[in-house]
């Protein structure tokens, strides 16, 4: 009969014949087990169940650890400081810019320096970029003869609140900078390493 | 052939005592619960054993069942699930079923040879059953096996009824593609 099935209802037909009916004992021993005391035994513990709790639970610990290393947002804590105008290169006008991009207003992300063109007094497509880094400072040109090392203090460079970073730069005015970095300028404790 | 598995007393109404009302609820489900469990595992003694299961949880539990909160047949489906389930969980064996192994089949065949080619089919059906998807396996046992309407299969799984009969008629589609496969 079974092979003959062409439609889902003639399967629906013969399963709704199929009833299959307990021993006759069963029930006097259900109850038997009961009034001996005998009680439902408790179900296995979901292994399965615990270990993706655990799981979860692992991940959330690490999206919690991420967060706090990371200062607790990562891109959107991301500050940026476009501070216009001094005399960045060692050119004599005070016509230099300084754009930083850092995390928390310290960790340094990026830092450029350009010339203000335009004299809109911030970063603008028109200006020069005399100087571009990110990460760590590095020297970006050959140390040659006539450079110039100088450092400027203090201002609130890297958006951290307190006006309380200066700059250094190496540079061969009038426009060549080599190096620039910022630092944290603490009195108490010694000045933080450049960043 | 009647479906004799639900019987229409109503054992919430039984008299107060455990073995009087251990009595009326199995009287009332016995059959059903048991019929259920017989289209999820390979033999009869598991059946047995898994309803004899479901029925010590339901005197332990008879206390805290509330009739406003729902029909005892819905309760009762809701812990045989549970049981099944914990059942299989410990044995983890792979569910199948074999010839001989159907004493407990409801048969009103007038012949022996009847009977046995009775038992043929549904051995195979139940075995066509076991190769099916968890949910697919739980809608059928439920429909065919307990006997319930679509309405109560959808309280005890807490879905829509329309739900219900679209999860079976797919379920026993796949069914129907999985015994012309096992045609010779």
């Amino acid at each position: 009969m079974i092979a003959q099935l062409a439609d889902p209802r003639d399967l629906d037909a013969l399963l709704g014949r199929i009833q299959f009916r307990p021993r006759a004992s069963l029930e006097g021993e259900v109850a038997g087990r009961w009034a001996r005391g005998d009680r439902p035994t408790p179900g296995p513990r979901p292994v399965g169940n615990k270990l993706v709790w655990l799981g979860v639970l692992l991940l959330l610990l690490g999206a919690v650890l991420y967060l706090v290393q990371s200062g607790f947002g990562g891109l959107a804590q991301v500050r940026t400081v476009d501070r216009c105008c001094e005399d960045f290169d060692g050119g004599g006008d005070r016509d230099d810019g300084m754009l930083v991009v850092s995390r928390q207003g310290s960790d340094v992300q990026r830092l450029a320096i350009y010339e203000d063109l335009d004299g809109s007094r911030s970063y603008t497509a028109g200006d020069a970029l005399r100087f571009d880094r990110s990460g760590r400072p590095s020297l970006q040109q050959p140390l040659t003869a006539g450079m110039r090392t100088f450092e400027l203090c203090c201002r609130d460079y890297d958006g951290g609140g307190p006006a309380d970073d200066a700059v250094v730069i190496m540079a061969l005015p009038p426009d060549r900078i080599a190096m620039a970095a910022i630092y944290e300028r603490l009195p108490a404790a010694g000045d933080k390493s450049l960043r | 052939m009647p479906d004799s598995r639900i019987h229409s007393s109503s054992p919430e109404a039984a008299p107060a005592g455990r073995q009087s009302r251990a009595h009326a609820w199995y009287e009332a489900y016995g059959q059903a619960v048991y019929s259920y469990v017989r289209f999820h595992v390979a033999s009869a003694d598991e059946a047995d054993d898994v309803t004899a299961e479901t029925f010590l949880k339901v005197l332990a539990a008879e206390e805290r069942f509330d009739p406003q909160r729902g029909e005892a047949r819905v309760w009762i489906f809701r812990i045989a699930q549970n049981t099944l389930r914990d059942h299989h969980r410990r044995s983890r064996v792979r569910r199948h079923t074999s010839l001989g192994a159907m004493r407990d089949l409801v048969a009103d065949a007038p012949t022996a040879e009847e009977r046995l080619l009775w038992e043929e089919e549904v051995s195979r059906l139940l075995a066509a059953v076991a190769d099916l998807g968890e949910r697919d396996r739980e809608v059928i046992g439920l429909r065919y096996g307990s006997g319930m309407d679509t309405a109560t299969v959808a309280q005890v799984l807490g879905v829509r009824e329309s739900a219900v009969r679209t999860r079976l008629w797919r379920a026993l589609g796949r069914l129907r593609v999985l015994l012309e496969e096992d045609t010779p």
